[in-house]
């Protein structure tokens, strides 16, 4: 694997496709609901502002008119005039005449808000409409031009506007971040629900990759599943069907070998008690057909345990010093080989017919190769246990090392003796009963000469 | 001179079987099926039966059952077959051994020696007197086992465990130290000793499930309890 593929594999880890989705569904809700609420806000206060200009505009003008007919009478009383008006508690009236302010008293002050540059306007004869600021508070200005030198003023508060436009800005907010917190969770629920189907199919494949071979999908009625449902069914039907078509043909095969070879095994015996009354060449025939047949029989029982590889391992407590100690027995080899390692548990959760066998392969090659293992160790390392078996022979040639493992490779010393008399799956079946297990095997050179085979098995079973 | 009878289909195997247990020593006749199997060992019993499973007409199972019926001979299954499922279901017919073919005649005279010793075993020194366990009485010379008074019908391999776990009162045997024993079996198939307890429990239990006499210790092997 590249150095990149590894960087984009951790960075898929660290957001799965169901935080990425549900990041997408918040970010577009959140990024849609703010546009949605800026716009909803900026429509809003443009009109509530242009009906609120209507209003005080028409408000202004009526008055104006009351003002104008007051002004028209001899000798005005132009505060008289002002305080008739009805402007109610927002709008304050005023009246520029000639260079002067006119007010009521309340409303003192308030000309300061009305900027020169409009009452400029307003002298030229031009009505006049302005928000403004006053005393603080947002404000309308309305001037209207009575005559020439002659202008009347109102400043109409928008405080109230102003307020209810705050509240519509809050309310757009919490609608705006609530849409996303909405859409994050049913981003979240929605991938949930659509992934559902993707993790079954993990569960499925995770048991049938533990060895249960009748582990299928349920049927769906969804129109999207049913046809995912439909294919991994299929394909795991077909699997399982050729494996049982294979294990199947393992098994006929065993049979029709090991019935002609129980012929041969016991027809050969017969042979053998007879040696002494045969003549020489008749004797090296018999013994040849003896060592064969003993071959012959080793191989099968070595190809069906082959065949078999894909049988998971049947774990039970063992006692591994006592196995190790009656394989050597079995083999005409001392059990003082054995040595159990200080600190290492003894018994270990294993497959013990596979585990005797391996045990028994790497003591055999020992004797064929290395003038039989001169230590079997029980052991430990830090994350498993260690099994070792070592011999004191002429040992593995570096070269070597990668291929001795492989189906019906013999080793070189065998070929120079000329006693080709294993199966040549003696290893294999070292290898593949190691990694039934969850382990592996590995040999390098054992310090003072000779080779030194390690089974590694994790401690706990995955 | 003891007899051991072969019920094997295939004419080679049975012939070349019968010549080389003859050689061993035994007095060896082979018959072609379970029917001739069946009344042969009815009319002439030999002391030993070893049978394939896969024969034409009644098979093998089958005539383990109808053998079990009557006496408590040995029976040694010699088949192809090695699947867990057929060494189980031949021990649970009620065989005693299960080889796996080719045989090699030294194992299988091996074998056939170890099921037919008496119920006395190897151990000459332990005192051969009555043993009780509660209401099971065992009485290992006379290869008699009485349960509430009443004798039970054991095989002789069924009574040679049995024996061995009553020789070690309240002990574990392992699994591996009961196939040595019982059936001299070096490195053996640890499910012909749990099928073997199966069928001593369902004739001296009263409940199978919980056993009163004859304990399982998980991860260890078995005992029998006083």
């Amino acid at each position: 694997m590249s150095r990149g593929a590894v960087v984009r594999r951790a960075a898929m880890r660290r957001a799965g496709l169901r935080t990425r989705v549900t990041a997408g569904f918040t970010a577009g809700a959140l990024a849609l609901s703010t546009a949605i609420a800026l716009v909803s806000y900026q429509v809003t206060r443009s009109s509530l502002l242009a009906e609120r200009e209507r209003t005080a505009v028409r408000a202004a003008y009526l008055d104006a008119t009351v003002v104008q007919a007051g002004l028209a009478a001899d000798r005005p009383d132009i505060l008289e005039i002002l305080r008739s008006l009805d402007t109610g508690g927002n709008r304050r009236a005023m009246l520029h005449l000639d260079g002067e302010w006119y007010a009521r008293n309340l409303d003192a002050g308030i000309t300061d808000s009305i900027p020169a540059a409009l009452q400029q306007l307003a002298q030229s004869g031009q009505p006049v409409v302005q928000r403004v600021r006053a005393g603080g508070q947002p404000a309308l200005v309305v001037g209207v031009p009575l005559a020439p030198g002659t202008t009347f003023y109102e400043v109409d508060s928008l405080v109230e506007l102003q307020n209810t436009l705050r509240v519509l800005a809050i309310v757009l907010t919490l609608v705006a971040l609530s849409t996303a917190v909405a859409a994050a969770s049913l981003g979240r629920h929605a991938t949930g629900y659509v992934l559902r189907p993707l993790r079954r199919v993990t569960d499925a494949a995770q048991e049938i990759t533990d060895g249960n071979l009748t582990a299928r999908l349920d049927p769906t009625d969804e129109p999207d599943l049913a046809r995912l449902t439909t294919s991994f069914n299929g394909m795991v039907d077909q699997l399982s069907a050729r494996m049982q078509r294979d294990r199947r043909f393992a098994a006929d095969v065993s049979h029709e070998l090991r019935s002609p070879l129980q012929t041969l095994e016991a027809a050969a015996s017969v042979l053998a008690r007879r040696r002494d009354r045969l003549d020489q060449r008749t004797a090296v025939a018999v013994d040849l057909v003896n060592a064969e047949v003993a071959r012959f029989q080793a191989l099968v029982n070595d190809l069906i345990e082959l065949a078999r590889s894909d049988q998971p391992a049947e774990r039970s407590p063992v006692d591994m010093v006592d196995l190790a100690r009656q394989v050597c027995r079995t083999h005409q080899v001392s059990p003082e080989v054995v040595v159990a390692e200080e600190g290492a548990a003894r018994v270990w959760e294993v497959d013990r017919r596979r585990v005797t066998q391996l045990l028994s392969n790497l003591v055999e090659n020992a004797l064929r190769h290395g003038g039989g293992p001169c230590a079997v160790r029980v052991g430990s390392e830090p994350d498993g246990h260690l099994l070792t078996v070592e011999d004191e022979g002429p040992g593995i040639r570096a070269e070597d090392r990668e291929v001795i493992f492989d189906r019906f490779v013999r080793g070189r010393a065998a070929h120079v003796r000329g006693a080709g008399d294993g199966t040549g799956l003696g290893l294999a079946l070292v290898a593949q009963h190691a990694a039934a297990h969850g382990g592996r095997v590995d040999v390098t050179d054992r310090p003072g000469g000779g080779a030194r085979f390690q089974i590694h098995l994790p401690a706990s079973p995955q | 001179m003891t007899g051991v009878l072969v019920i094997e289909d295939d004419d080679r195997i049975r012939l070349s079987l019968v010549l080389a247990l003859e050689d061993e020593g035994y007095e060896a006749r082979g018959v072609a099926t379970a029917e001739e199997g069946l009344v042969e060992q009815r009319s002439r019993p030999a002391d030993t039966v070893l049978v394939d499973l896969m024969l034409p007409g009644v098979d093998g199972f089958e005539c383990i059952r109808q053998l079990r019926r009557h006496d408590g001979v040995p029976i040694v299954v010699v088949s192809a077959r090695d699947d867990t499922h057929d060494i189980v279901a031949a021990l649970e017919a009620g065989a005693d051994d299960y080889l796996v073919k080719p045989v090699a005649i030294k194992e299988l005279s091996a074998r056939l020696r170890a099921l037919r010793r008496r119920g006395r075993t190897l151990d000459p020194e332990v005192t051969m007197a009555t043993l009780v366990f509660g209401a099971l009485e065992i009485v290992p010379d006379g290869g008699e086992v009485r349960l509430h008074g009443e004798p039970v019908a054991l095989t002789r391999t069924e009574f040679r465990l049995l024996c061995e776990l009553a020789q070690h009162p309240g002990r574990i045997l392992s699994r591996q130290q009961l196939l040595q024993r019982v059936w001299d079996h070096t490195v053996g198939d640890e499910r012909l000793v749990d099928v073997h307890v199966g069928r001593l429990r369902q004739k001296i239990e009263h409940d199978t499930a919980r056993p009163r006499y004859l304990l399982t210790v998980r991860g260890l092997g078995y005992k029998l309890q006083r």
